[in-house]
Formats: structure tokens, C-alpha cells, sequence
């Protein structure tokens, strides 16, 4: 007989397994960034570009510094986990952010959001938002700079950031003034690098559910829920509350909803698990944007939900199959 | 057409079109069966020949020890050379008896059809012949099959559900059988049907398979007297599996933990049901049976059908042996089937499959990044992250506590893994630790 009549390999069953690995996903999630990145260098200009550049290189050194400082293997920098990491956080900061402040929320964005814990997988917290929380503490006034996107669709309406220097939420909370609905979907508006082009995070977030990356459990429950939520207090005075729509495409919900609430690794296992975040992080927005000293709420929204992910995660298991009359003879187990 | 199917589940790569279309062909007859007493869930048989007995075909060679037991009958007329120990394909030790095959003797011997007063039959005595002709559960878990038939007295028995399913890739034997041998197969559904009087037969089959469901819809029609419902399933893994399977036919659910008879149900594969026409008809017990030979590594994939015993190289031999440098060897399909550690294995009642793969890539573990794709795949509705990290972390008592025992193990879990956890292996180990220190 032809070929080795033995030695075969001899593992555990199943012995063929789906196409996604790891380093798939996360460099699938970054292909469906792509829309929303390049839009935001047409915003904000090259240096935009630059950032994003810096910020991958600064996460993935760091990674691979401290993988070898733990003994581990550097794989990990080829899983493209930290890529994701780097370009979250620039979307979430302003475009005047200096290089060195954006290497310090690289640092701690990858050290002590994701390493510290041991490393990918384990971490308790969105890394990304973690550097920018830091970023904020440590550049206040950097972190609420920001400046006006160059003209790119010449069609829409001049913006009213030209008048206030502020974000759209700004405007609205301290000023009373709105900012029209084709702005906001088309980036023409102040805020992070990222966020203001909701329409192509929305197409990223389209894109995430066909590809199965992302559950539509979570970005619904947080989106509905900031929607009701900020739906309430309009119906009953029009003058002093913004719109529902307003509210769901203003700011980082849109980004935060699609790219932050469904990071796997800090959001919950179940479908009930993730209608439990997604409601909980939107009455927290809600609560912040209305009622709290800063006009935007999503990223400690997400950071709190965060936190309490392992205990939703303890009281949700899907009930085993045949649960419902089984409970009779529990008592034998 | 709407199809029906259960919850959750996978869709793994199918791989059967190189062989759903080829019929069923006899392997020339070995010159030596190694025939396992253990072939079957339970206790093993006890040999009740001895080294130096001439056997025929059809002639008892061990017989059950108790309930939960199956016969074992000689395929062939011929010599028992000896009685040696070798391990079954799963691991454990078991006796095999070894047959020197007189084959022109065999060749020469022709089954004869024996006339069948269904009229005369009751429960006791259909029961009675699936346990006289050492019928198992087909499908590849090989539970005694006139245990599943024997219903605790409480239990109301009021629905057959036959599993037409075939949801491993690569394996066509059963499809190839629901053609071939239709008219039998539901010959032995009459038979069934005279014991117990079902109210409603369903015939499960999945939507990929439209040539059996079409030949089976038109033998049904023939039969009034046993009206069978043929249900088209949409297709998807790990569906010919018992609880999934009943979910998908009728929409009842099986209390976890316990059988189909707690809720009036029996599933009997297509394979089983053609082995139990065998033996009312033909006097035929269960001596031989199909299985597709398949895989990048054979250079003639066939279904074929062999006598219990036939080893394996025999197989490899028939199908003009191998194709290229053959990395993995499984016995069964690639979710559930055990992979091979060398040829020297020969067919047993359960076997399904014989797969030849070249390539059989080992990844690494990653970390978890807890996607929970295995959550969403789980036809069990188990959470397979938690089972396995426990079972790292030697937390048995915990995985226990999580419903580890409802796993039934279909690598359903395992196969949607991006990290690659061994995510089965895991549970076994721990289901093992469980089991042996009575957690």
C-alpha cells in the first residue's frame, strides 16, 4: 500500500472547523472602518492620517513589549487585535490631538486596558476607551478642542459649528441651538475624528451584522433605548429637549453602539445578556447627555456597562434545551 | 415549502456530492473478518463459540450479556482462527474474534425470503426480533436498538420519528439506502407499526437530499395502511441528533436530562429500520452494513457494503487505495467521528464512515475572546465557554453545575471557534472527571 500505513494524526472530534479565526474578524472589523476612516481624512485633513499611522505603531509596539515582558509569545501582535484598538481610539479623539498625548493613550490603551489583565480576551474594558478616558484626565483641554471639518459635500447647508466652535451636543445642551440632521450624517459638524460621519458608520455597522460580527440584539437595544429615553422628555417640551433623531446620530452614540458596545471580549455572552448592556448603556447616555456636567455620556456609558459585564454574564446562561419541565428532577444532579 | 428545523446549530462544509450518487456496491469478500464483541453501547457480548468452531452465515456468535447488550452473528461461513484483545476505535479494550472466511462457501449462500404475517405480530415479538438479530442504533451511537424499543410500562408511545437526516458531512449511506432500498424500509415500518400502533409516523429528511424525499413520498403512498408524514428539514448540523431531530419533526422538546420515551417518542435511523426488515423477511441479522469511504486521501471514494468485521485495509483496498500522503484517518464523520492512530481497525455496526483527509492542519489554542459563537451554535442552549474554562481551571464541580452531562458532544461548539479552543475535548475531560470521581 502507497503513502504511511500509519501515524496518522489523532486528535479530538470535530475535525474540520469554520473559516473565522481571531485575526479574521479583527481585520475584518478594521475593513469595515475603512468608509469612516478615510471620510474622516477628508474632514480633518493628512495629519489625520498620520495619526492613525502613529497609533497603530504605538499599539502594536507596545503589545509586543509587554507580551515579551510577561514570557508570552508576541503572537498576539498578529491577531490584529490591537490594530482595532489604535484606529477606535483616534476615531474617538479630536483632530488637533498632539502626537505625544496620542502615544500616551496608545500606551495606556494597550498596557493597562488590555495587558495588565493578560492581555486579549481577558480584559475587563474597551482598551480604546480606556486610553481616552485616560486622555481625558490627563489633557483636558486638548480632549475638548475642536475644529471645523473641511467642506466636503458642497450640497448640505453651512454647519453651525462655523458660529459656536462647539460639537452639535454642545450647542444643544449649553446653547440651544441645533444642528441640522444631512450635517450630522455627513460629518459636517466639530467632534472626534471618527464620529461625525454617522452615515458610514452605520454602513460599517450594516456591513458587521451581514458578516455576523456584530449581534443586532446590542446596537438596537442601545440605540432604542437612548431613543425612547430622549423621545420622552422632547414630546413633553419640544423647546428644551432635542430630538430623538437629534440624539441618535449626534456625538459617539452611533460609533460607540456599532464599534464599542459589540467588542466581544467586553460585552456580554447572550442575547439576553446584550439586550441587559444595551439598555443599560443607553439610559446611562441618556442620563449623562441630559442631566449630567458633560454634553456626551458614551464612553463612560460603555466603561460602566463594562464593569458589570461579568455579573450579567454570571445571571444570564441560555437555559439548557428541555429546561422548562426538567426542573422536577433537578434535585438529582 | 416551508421547512422545518431546531434552534441554533451550525452549517459545516458538506463534502457529499462525491459520493451521494453512487450506488451501493458489495466489497469482495475478505479472506478475514476481526469481528469486536463490543460493538454497541452496554455491556459486551459473550462469545458463545470457541477457537475451532466452524460458523454460517447468520449464526450466532455471541449473545447479549443482560438487558442493555447486543448479539453478535458471523457474517460468513468460516473458522474462528482465535479470540485476541485490540482496542476499538474509540480507545477501549475489547475481545475480537477472528473468522478465517470460507469464501467460495459464502458467495454461495443466498438469504431466503420467508413469508410474514404482519397480522400475527405484537410488541413482544417485534421486540423480541430486534433483540435476536443484534440490531443497534445505526446512526452511530449504537445504543441497543430493542432497548430503545422497550418502553418503561408508564410511558405512552405514540409517535415514530425516522431519522432520515444524514447531517454529517461526507457520509451518503444513509441517503444512498432511503433510494435503494425504500420498499424494505418502510416494510419495516409496518412491522414497527404492528407493535405499537403509532398515531403518527414522521419521516425526517433534509431538503439537500430532494431524490430520497421524493422516492420516499412515493412508496409511503403505497402503503395505506401506515400513513407516514414526510417531513422535509432545512438543512442543518447537528440535526439527525435525537432531541434536535424530534424538536425539528414535531416541535416537542425532551426534558433535558432525560429520553425520548418521556415524552412518547422513538427515533429509529433509516439503517436500523432496513436491519430490522432484514431479519423479519430474510432471517437476516445484522452481519453486514453500508458505509461511504470518502476524503482527499482514498483515490476511489465509494459506498459500500461490507461484512461486520471486514478490516479496514480491505476497504482502503477496494476503493484503489490511497490518494497522496494521507495525514488523518476517521472513522464516522468529521464532527463526531474518531480519528484513527494506524488502519488496523475493522467495520463495526456503527461504523458510518471511513474518511481519508491529506490535509489536517493542529492549530494552536488562542485566547478566548469571548465572541461567544460557541453560545450561539449550541444546540443544547449550553454555554460551551464557561464548560471549557472550568475545565481548565479544574472547576468540575462548577461545569457539572452548568449542565456539562447535556452535552452530547456533536463539535458543533468547537467547529464556529475562531480562537480554535478544543472546546469538546475539553468537555469530555471534564465529563470523564465528573463520571470517574462521582461529582
Amino acid at each position: 500500500m502507497s503513502a504511511r500505513a500509519e501515524g496518522f494524526i489523532l486528535t479530538s472530534s470535530p475535525h474540520d472547523s469554520a473559516a473565522d479565526t481571531t485575526q479574521r474578524i479583527m481585520f475584518s472589523v478594521v475593513i469595515t472602518l475603512l468608509p469612516a476612516m478615510v471620510m474622516s481624512v477628508f474632514y480633518f485633513g493628512l495629519r489625520v492620517l498620520g495619526l492613525y499611522v502613529l497609533a497603530i505603531a504605538s499599539c502594536l509596539v507596545t503589545e509586543s513589549l509587554t507580551r515579551r515582558a510577561r514570557g508570552r509569545s508576541p503572537w498576539s501582535i498578529a491577531d490584529g487585535s490591537a490594530v482595532v484598538t489604535a484606529v477606535l481610539l483616534v476615531m474617538v479623539l479630536p483632530p488637533e490631538i498632539s502626537p505625544v498625548a496620542l502615544v500616551v493613550g496608545c500606551v495606556v490603551a494597550i498596557f493597562l486596558g488590555k495587558e495588565v489583565f493578560g492581555g486579549i480576551g481577558s480584559n475587563v474594558f474597551n482598551p480604546a476607551l480606556v486610553g481616552r478616558a485616560f486622555l481625558s484626565a490627563a489633557y483636558p483641554v486638548q480632549i475638548t478642542t475642536w475644529t471645523t471639518p473641511n467642506r466636503v459635500f458642497a450640497f448640505l447647508p453651512q454647519g453651525i459649528d462655523a458660529q459656536t466652535q462647539a460639537t452639535p451636543l454642545a450647542a444643544a445642551r449649553f446653547e440651544g441651538i441645533y444642528e441640522a440632521l444631512p450635517n450630522l450624517l455627513f460629518g459636517q459638524i466639530g467632534g472626534s475624528i471618527g464620529e461625525t460621519g454617522s452615515i458610514f458608520i452605520v454602513a460599517g455597522g450594516i456591513a458587521m451584522l451581514a458578516l455576523r460580527l456584530i449581534r443586532w440584539e446590542m446596537v438596537v437595544s442601545l440605540l432604542g433605548t437612548v431613543f425612547v429615553l430622549t423621545g420622552i422628555p422632547h414630546l413633553v417640551d419640544p423647546g428644551s429637549f432635542a430630538d430623538p433623531v437629534f440624539h441618535l446620530f449626534a456625538g459617539g452614540l452611533m460609533l460607540g453602539a456599532v464599534y464599542m458596545a459589540t467588542d466581544m471580549v467586553t460585552t456580554p455572552y447572550t442575547r439576553v445578556g446584550n439586550v441587559i448592556f444595551g439598555v443599560g448603556a443607553g439610559t446611562l447616555v441618556v442620563v449623562i447627555r441630559l442631566f449630567g456636567g458633560y454634553p456626551e455620556g458614551v464612553m463612560f456609558a460603555i466603561l460602566l456597562m463594562n464593569a458589570v459585564t461579568p455579573i450579567i454574564n454570571r445571571y444570564t446562561d441560555n437555559r439548557v434545551f428541555g429546561a422548562q419541565t426538567a426542573k422536577a428532577g433537578e434535585g438529582a444532579q | 415549502m416551508t421547512l422545518r428545523t431546531f434552534k441554533k446549530g451550525v452549517h459545516p462544509h458538506d463534502h457529499k456530492t462525491r459520493t451521494a450518487s453512487l450506488p451501493v456496491e458489495d466489497v469482495p469478500i475478505p479472506q478475514l473478518l476481526r469481528i469486536p464483541v463490543s460493538q454497541h453501547l452496554g455491556k459486551p457480548a459473550v462469545p458463545v463459540k470457541q477457537r475451532g468452531d466452524e460458523v454460517m452465515p447468520g449464526e450466532l456468535l455471541c449473545d447479549a450479556d443482560g438487558f442493555v447488550s447486543a448479539r453478535v452473528h458471523s457474517p460468513v461461513h468460516g473458522k474462528i482462527k482465535k479470540i485476541v484483545q485490540q482496542p476499538l476505535p474509540a480507545g477501549r479494550m475489547s475481545d475480537y474474534i477472528e473468522i478465517a472466511v470460507n469464501v467460495e462457501e459464502t458467495q454461495a449462500h443466498q438469504w431466503q425470503r420467508r413469508e410474514v404475517d404482519l397480522n400475527a405480530l405484537d410488541r413482544d415479538t417485534v421486540v423480541e426480533g430486534i433483540r435476536d438479530a443484534g440490531i443497534v442504533g445505526m446512526g452511530g451511537a449504537t445504543f441497543p436498538t430493542h432497548v430503545k424499543f422497550s418502553p418503561p410500562s408508564t410511558a405512552e408511545i405514540d409517535t415514530l420519528v425516522i431519522n432520515g437526516v444524514e447531517c454529517e458531512p461526507y457520509l451518503t449511506c444513509d441517503h444512498r439506502l432511503m433510494l435503494e432500498r425504500t420498499a424494505e424500509l418502510l416494510e419495516a415500518v409496518r412491522i414497527l407499526n404492528r407493535g405499537f400502533g403509532f398515531k403518527r409516523i414522521l419521516f425526517g429528511i433534509e431538503s439537500n437530499k430532494p431524490d430520497a424525499i421524493a422516492a420516499v413520498s412515493r412508496a409511503a403512498a403505497e402503503i395505506p395502511d401506515t400513513p407516514i408524514e414526510i417531513v422535509p428539514l432545512k438543512v442543518k448540523y447537528p440535526q439527525g441528533a435525537e432531541k434536535m431531530l424530534i424538536y425539528a419533526a414535531c416541535g416537542r422538546t425532551v426534558p433535558a436530562g432525560k429520553l425520548p420515551l418521556e415524552i412518547g417518542v422513538i427515533v429509529a435511523n433509516v439503517f436500523t429500520l432496513v436491519a430490522i426488515e432484514d431479519w423479519f423477511f430474510w432471517g437476516k441479522p445484522l452481519i453486514d452494513r453500508v458505509i461511504t469511504v470518502s476524503g482527499d486521501g482514498i483515490k476511489t471514494a465509494r459506498n459500500l457494503r461490507a461484512p461486520i468485521g471486514t478490516p479496514f485495509e480491505d476497504l482502503v483496498e477496494a476503493c484503489g487505495g490511497f490518494n497522496g500522503d494521507v495525514a488523518k484517518v476517521l472513522v464516522g464523520g468529521p464532527m463526531m467521528g474518531v480519528a484513527l492512530p494506524t488502519l488496523d481497525y475493522s467495520l463495526t455496526k456503527g461504523s458510518s464512515g471511513l474518511l481519508f483527509l491529506t490535509q489536517a492542519e493542529v492549530p494552536a489554542e488562542s485566547p478566548c475572546i469571548r465572541c461567544a459563537r460557541c453560545v450561539d451554535a449550541c444546540p443544547m442552549n449550553l454555554m460551551p465557554l464557561k464548560l471549557a474554562a472550568y475545565a481548565k481551571a479544574q472547576k468540575f464541580v462548577e461545569a457539572r453545575q452548568h449542565n456539562l452531562n447535556d452535552c452530547f458532544e456533536c463539535g458543533s461548539c468547537a467547529y464556529v471557534c475562531p480562537s480554535r479552543i478544543k472546546l469538546v475535548a475539553w468537555i469530555r475531560y471534564a465529563k470523564n472527571y465528573v463520571r470517574v470521581h462521582k461529582l
